[in-house]
């Protein structure tokens, strides 16, 4: 399906877990096609379709939404201390996936169809039904926010980290 | 612009959204604010960062495709509806018929939602074209073909493939190392003053990309696809895989791989 792709990678890290996440995309694609009389042809489908997820997303309350979201087991693999840096690209990733969960989820938001997905701040203005004024500043704190948990140690408890650091010495 | 409106203008700067006068004092502000441009910089690898830590990630929509599907065949049969989720229960059924137009309207077709899986190269290649060429996204680059040479040097990828590729009134514009589904490629941009395709490179894998060649071009397998408006092909060399994507068309695709698996 054209963008389920898009949409589900940031459903995954909006929405409270991996099965939310497909409930939202496919709830988006079907009232797309429900409403698809409403699509201006010409404009862009792809900023049309956010906007619709992002919609359903806020009429779904908040009580269907939690803390930070879950990290895929995939990426629940060992981070190195902050000494061994520069990271590996691997390890980097789950670094940066990491920070990106702590953050807030209108942060999160702003971060991802802005950076990742490419969006322009029109266009996440539309998406969020936000004024652009409060698209930039949110960008910028959330650039912010991303640089300093960056920064932050690991919060994870030491002995987790002491496994990690070893199983990733017997990796290598 | 004093380095406050710098700050308060930095996002729209980097999406390209402001109007010329605005840019041409932002640059103007770069130039002369160290400071500044540091900051800009910083922003920019936070950025390339977190876009290569998801991107890097798979998600596989296999399963909505398949409920989607499984609706529309049923509908289609004249069988019931298959249930999938109780809550979508109440107009999933209102919603078939719109959507089967839909997709028709749309262009999809049936044939989109019954393709087979693709390589996750191509489309982490499709996408990362589309926003860093075609959408222009602010990006560190290098634009010194000598040190883009080098970049592909260490990456084991000999000089001359960097500047073999460029034919045809196309000519190296930049390069940088980017993240493919979890594997480094060396991304190079090529452009011909008007039009740019791009092309991800990086030494041969044991195993070659899962996808199955539409024909053997001088010796070498080339695949071809077209995904989310880019259309991509990639030809595999004993040393090398090369992913080309275009915005132009498939044609087009198609015969930059022929010409890449005649030069490499």
């Amino acid at each position: 399906m054209p963008h389920a792709r898009s949409l589900l990678r940031v459903a995954r890290r909006v929405a409270s877990d991996a099965s939310s996440a497909e409930d939202l995309v496919q709830e988006t694609l079907l009232r797309a096609w429900k409403g698809f009389d409403q699509f201006e042809t010409g404009t862009n489908a792809r900023a049309w379709l956010f906007r619709i997820m992002f919609n359903a997303f806020y009429a779904q309350g908040r009580k269907r939404r939690s803390g930070p979201v879950l990290v895929p087991l995939e990426h629940a693999e060992p981070e190195p201390e902050p000494s061994t840096r520069p990271l590996s690209g691997w390890t980097d990733a789950v670094s940066v996936s990491r920070a990106l969960n702590r953050l807030s989820e209108e942060h999160r938001a702003v971060l991802l169809l802005g950076v990742v997905e490419g969006f322009k701040c029109r266009e996440i203005a539309e998406i969020l039904s936000l004024p652009i004024g409060t698209v930039m500043s949110r960008l910028s704190r959330a650039r912010q926010a991303l640089r300093e948990q960056l920064q932050a140690p690991d919060p994870r408890p030491q002995e987790s980290r002491a496994r990690a650091a070893c199983a990733e010495r017997e990796a290598s | 612009m004093n380095c406050g409106e710098i700050a308060r203008q930095a996002p729209l700067y980097i999406t390209g959204e402001l109007d010329a006068r605005q840019a041409a004092e932002f640059d103007a502000h770069l130039r002369t604010c160290e400071e500044c441009m540091r900051e800009l910089e910083r922003q920019a690898r936070i950025d390339a960062r977190l876009r290569e830590a998801v991107l890097a990630e798979e998600d596989d929509t296999s399963r909505i495709d398949r409920r989607v599907r499984e609706m529309i065949a049923a509908k289609a049969a004249g069988e019931p509806v298959p249930q999938l989720r109780p809550r979508f229960r109440g107009w999933v059924a209102a919603a078939l018929a719109i959507a089967a137009a839909a997709i028709v309207l749309a262009g999809v077709g049936y044939r989109t939602l019954v393709r087979q899986p693709l390589a996750p190269v191509y489309a982490a290649a499709a996408r990362d074209h589309g926003i860093e060429v075609v959408q222009h996204q602010w990006r560190p680059w290098l634009t010194d073909p000598s040190q883009i040479a080098t970049l592909a040097e260490q990456q084991g990828i000999a000089r001359s493939a960097v500047t073999a590729l460029a034919s045809g009134g196309y000519r190296l514009s930049r390069g940088k190392l980017c993240f493919l589904d979890h594997r480094i490629f060396l991304h190079l941009v090529y452009t011909d003053g008007i039009r740019e395709f791009s092309v991800y490179l990086r030494t041969r894998d044991s195993k070659p990309l899962p996808v199955a060649a539409r024909e053997i071009s001088n010796g070498k397998p080339l695949c071809t696809s077209d995904l989310d408006g880019e259309h991509v092909a990639s030809i595999e060399t004993p040393q090398l895989t090369a992913v080309i994507v275009t915005n132009e068309s498939s044609d087009t695709a198609l015969k930059l791989a022929r010409f890449a698996s005649a030069v490499l």
